[in-house]
C-alpha cells in the first residue's frame, strides 16, 4: 500500500486556501478489514516483533495511518500535512487481536489546541471487533508556526519519565535503509524518512527513522513480558538521524514498564503499563 | 531403574504446514516461541521458572545458536529459566525429552520443556564454500597488499550459495535413496507401503475428528490443522503415484508413502510428580526408559535408517519386556518402507540371531496397536519437531487407556541413529 498519491495531493493541496480553522467532524471509517498475514509478517519482521496468531501491540497504528493521511489530506482539515511532526503517540489495548478478526478501523481527527511553537492536533485511530473497542490510538501532530484555532487551550506539557539512568538493555545498530525498509511496511513515505537528499530539502541533514518504527521496535524487545491489556504511550523526542548506534533502556515499574531510546541525544521515552 | 521417573503433564504443538507454504515467512524462532506461549497458556505457567527448556532444530541458521534460550526470552515464561539447544537430526525431539527426563529422575531439576522446530522454507543458505574461505582470509588480512591478493581470488562462480540438501554428507545420497536400498533388502513392497500410508491419514483425520488434539495442538498463522493430511487418501490414489526414490522397475518407494518436507515445532512439558501436584497439573504418562543406537550405514551392512532395529532390543532387555508387551506402538514413519522393514527385521530369526545376538526373534506386533492416531505420513515431519509430537500424542493415548498402561516410541535419524523409548500410562 503506498500513500504516495495521497502525500502528493496534500502537498499541493497545502498551498491551497483552506476551509475553516476549526476540525473536521466527520470520520475516516473501514469496515470488515481482514489483516494480510503476509503484511503482518514483514512488519513483524521489520519492528523485531515473533510472528505469532495475535498482530503486533503497534500494528493497527499502520491499518490507521492511512486513514489519518486520508483524513488529513481533505482540504477541510486545517493543517497542512507536510511538515506536521509526529510529538506523542498513546496506545491502548483491551486486549490481544487475532490475525484473523474482521475489524472495524475508524479514524477521527480532535483536541485541536494551541502548542508554544504552533498548534497541535491528535488524530485517533479505533480498532473494533463486533462493536466493542479493542485497540486505540492517539497520534498527537505538531505544525510548527499554525494557528490555533481562536480560544483554543493549550497543550498540556507532561513529559514522561527519564530512564537515561538505567543501564542499557540492548544497543540497536539502525542501518541507513532503516527509514525505507519501514516506510515499504508501514506506507509512511514522508521524504524525510527515505533518503538524505529527501530529508535536506525538509531541513534535515540526514534521514531520519520513523519516530514509530522506534516505539515498535522498543516495545518488540518486551514482548513476551508484558500483559495483553496495555497502555504503551511514547514522547517522540529528538529525530533519530540513519544510519545511528542507539541504545534501549528499560525499567520495571509497577503495573508495567518505563523505556527509552537514546544515542548522542534523547530519542523516545515510552511508558508500558497494565491497562483495566 | 531411577529412584522417580519423569512425568510426562501434556503437550503443546502448531499444526504442521507443507513447506513453503503457510509458515514460508515463519522462522524457526518464530515457530518455537508461538509453540511455547502456547504451552505456557494451555498450563498457566506465565512467568514460571521451569527447570530448564531443550530444544533443537535440524535446519538451522547460525545467528539461531541460543534458538531455545531466544524462544524462552520471548515467550512468557519467567526469564530465569535456563534454557539450550540440542541436535540429533530427526531424533531431536525424542533425545530432548531424554535429556530433560533424565535431570527431573536425577532430581535436578523438578520440571522442564523438551522439543523441537523445524522449517524447510526458511532454510538457512550459505555464501559458497570457496568465496566463504576468501572472505574468511579477507578479515584476517594485514596488509592492503594481502587484500588485494585476495580480492583477485574472487571468481563469478562463487556467487553461487550452499543450499541446505537432504542428504547424508558421507555418501551423497539422499535420505529417500537409502530407504529405497532398505527397502529392496527387505523386499519390502509397494502396496504394503501405500496401505500405511493410506492408514496413517485415515488415522489422523479420526483423531482430529474426535477432538483428540484439541488439547494438543494450537492453531499458527491460520492453520488449524496440518496440511499434508488428506483424510479421502486411499491406497487406489496412492497407487497411482510414480516412484521418486529407487531405480528401476522395482521402485516402490513414491512422494504418497514417503513424509513431505515440512514446516513445525512441538513440546512436551515434562516435571516430577510433585511439582505437577503443586501446580495442579495432570499427570498422563511416564519415562520409563530409553536407549539411542547407532550403525554403520556408510561401510558397513546397516541402512541409514535402521538403528532403531538395535536399540529397541536393547532396551527391552534392559527393562526385562518384550516387544508384544505394549499397547501402543509409535514408529516414526520417514518413508513406509522404513516402518515396514523396522518390523520385518524384527521378526526375521536370522537376523535375530546374527545381528542381534538373540536366540528368538522379538517377533511381530499387533498392527492395530501401530501409529493409532496417524505419525509423519500423514501430519508431514518437521524434523526436529517430530519426536515432541510423538512423546505428547502417546502419552495422552496412554492415559485414555489407563495406569499401567505402556507405550513404545522408535525415530530413526539421519546418521544412521535411532532413538527409543517407553513410556508408561498414569
Amino acid at each position: 500500500m503506498s500513500l504516495a498519491p495521497l502525500y502528493a495531493k496534500a502537498a499541493v493541496g497545502a498551498v491551497l486556501p483552506r476551509r475553516g480553522s476549526g476540525l473536521p467532524a466527520d470520520e475516516v471509517v473501514r469496515d470488515d478489514v481482514l489483516v494480510d498475514r503476509g503484511h503482518v509478517a514483514e512488519y513483524a519482521r521489520v519492528c523485531g516483533f515473533a510472528l505469532s496468531d495475535t498482530l503486533p501491540l503497534t500494528y493497527p497504528h499502520v491499518m490507521g495511518f492511512a486513514l489519518q493521511v486520508e483524513l488529513m489530506a481533505r482540504r477541510t482539515f486545517p493543517l497542512p500535512l507536510p511538515g506536521l511532526v509526529h510529538v506523542r503517540n498513546r496506545i491502548v489495548a483491551t486486549r490481544a487481536i487475532d490475525a484473523g478478526e474482521l475489524l472495524r478501523a475508524a479514524v477521527h481527527a480532535e483536541r485541536f489546541v494551541a502548542h508554544p511553537k504552533g498548534a497541535q492536533v491528535d488524530l485517533v485511530t479505533s480498532i473494533s471487533v463486533e462493536g466493542s473497542l479493542v485497540w486505540s490510538g492517539r497520534s498527537t501532530y505538531l505544525a510548527r508556526g499554525a494557528t490555533p484555532p481562536p480560544g483554543a487551550i493549550s497543550a498540556a506539557a507532561d513529559e514522561l519519565p527519564d530512564v537515561s539512568d538505567e543501564p542499557v538493555a540492548a544497543a540497536w545498530r539502525v542501518p541507513a535503509d532503516a527509514g525505507r525498509r519501514y516506510a515499504a511496511v508501514s506506507g509512511d513515505v514522508n521524504p524525510i524518512h527515505l533518503h538524505p537528499l529527501a530529508a535536506r530539502a525538509f531541513g534535515f541533514p540526514t534521514a531520519i527513522a520513523h519516530g514509530m518504527w522506534t516505539a515498535a521496535r522498543a516495545v518488540a524487545s518486551l514482548q513476551g513480558r508484558t500483559d495483553d491489556a496495555v497502555a504503551y504511550d511514547v514522547e517522540f523526542r529528538k529525530p533519530l538521524r540513519l544510519p545511528s548506534r542507539v541504545e534501549l533502556r528499560t525499567r520495571r515499574v509497577d503495573g508495567g514498564w518505563d523505556l527509552g531510546v537514546a544515542g548522542r541525544v534523547e530519542h523516545l521515552r515510552g511508558t508500558l503499563r497494565r491497562s483495566a | 531403574m531411577p529412584a522417580r521417573r519423569a512425568a510426562v503433564i501434556g503437550g503443546n504443538r502448531i499444526p504442521f504446514a507443507r513447506a513453503n507454504r503457510r509458515y514460508a515467512r515463519a522462522s524457526n524462532l518464530d515457530m518455537l516461541t508461538a509453540t511455547l506461549d502456547g504451552l505456557v497458556a494451555r498450563f498457566g505457567l506465565s512467568g514460571e521458572r521451569l527447570g530448564e527448556v531443550v530444544a533443537g532444530a535440524v535446519l538451522k541458521h547460525s545467528r539461531d545458536f541460543n534458538l531455545t534460550r531466544e524462544a524462552v526470552l520471548g515467550s512468557r515464561l519467567s526469564p530465569a529459566t535456563p534454557a539450550y539447544d540440542i541436535q540429533q537430526a530427526c531424533g531431536t525431539g525424542l533425545e530432548a525429552t531424554i535429556a530433560v527426563a533424565n535431570k527431573i529422575a536425577l532430581g535436578q531439576v523438578e520440571s522442564g520443556v523438551a522439543g523441537g522446530v523445524d522449517t524447510a522454507s526458511d532454510a538457512p543458505i550459505a555464501v559458497n564454500e570457496d568465496l566463504r574461505k576468501v572472505l574468511v582470509a579477507l578479515n584476517s588480512a594485514r596488509s592492503l597488499g594481502d587484500r588485494v591478493k585476495l580480492v583477485g581470488k574472487l571468481r563469478p562462480g562463487q556467487i553461487v550459495p550452499e543450499i541446505p540438501r537432504n542428504a547424508e554428507p558421507r555418501t551423497g545420497l539422499s535420505m529417500g535413496e537409502h530407504a529405497a536400498v532398505t527397502a529392496k533388502e527387505w523386499g519390502i513392497g509397494r502396496t504394503e507401503q501405500d496401505e500405511l500410508a493410506a492408514a496413517s491419514h485415515r488415522n489422523l483425520a479420526a483423531a482430529y475428528e474426535r477432538g483428540f488434539f484439541d488439547d494438543l495442538v494450537t492453531p499458527y498463522l491460520g492453520l488449524t490443522r496440518d496440511d499434508n493430511l488428506r483424510p479421502d487418501s486411499s491406497v487406489e490414489t496412492l497407487a497411482k503415484l510414480k516412484p521418486v526414490f529407487g531405480r528401476g522397475d522395482d521402485a516402490t518407494m513414491t512422494a504418497g508413502n514417503s513424509t513431505p518436507l515440512t514446516d513445525g515445532a512441538a513440546l512436551v512439558l515434562l516435571g516430577s510428580d510433585e511439582w505437577a501436584a503443586e501446580h495442579r497439573l495432570p499427570v498422563l504418562a511416564h519415562v520409563v526408559d530409553a536407549e539411542t543406537a547407532a550403525v554403520d550405514y556408510v561401510h558397513g551392512r546397516d541402512g541409514l535408517l535402521t538403528a532403531p532395529v538395535f536399540a529397541v532390543p536393547r532396551l527391552l532387555e534392559r527393562v526385562g519386556m518384550s516387544l508384544q508387551d505394549f499397547d501402543f506402538y509409535e514408529i516414526h514413519e520417514a518413508f513406509a518402507s522404513t516402518v515396514l522393514a523396522t518390523l520385518k527385521a524384527w521378526e526375521d530369526p536370522a537376523f535375530a540371531k546374527e545381528r542381534l545376538g538373540l536366540d528368538a526373534p522379538l517377533g511381530a506386533i499387533d498392527r492395530s496397536r501401530l501409529n493409532v492416531t496417524g505419525s509423519s505420513l500423514a501430519a508431514g515431519h518437521p524434523f526436529a519437531a517430530t519426536g515432541g509430537r510423538i512423546v505428547a500424542t502417546l502419552a495422552k493415548l496412554l492415559h485414555e487407556k489407563g495406569p499401567g498402561s505402556r507405550g513404545l516410541i522408535s525415530i530413526c535419524a539421519a546418521g544412521g541413529q535411532g532413538v527409543v523409548a517407553i513410556l508408561e500410562g498414569a
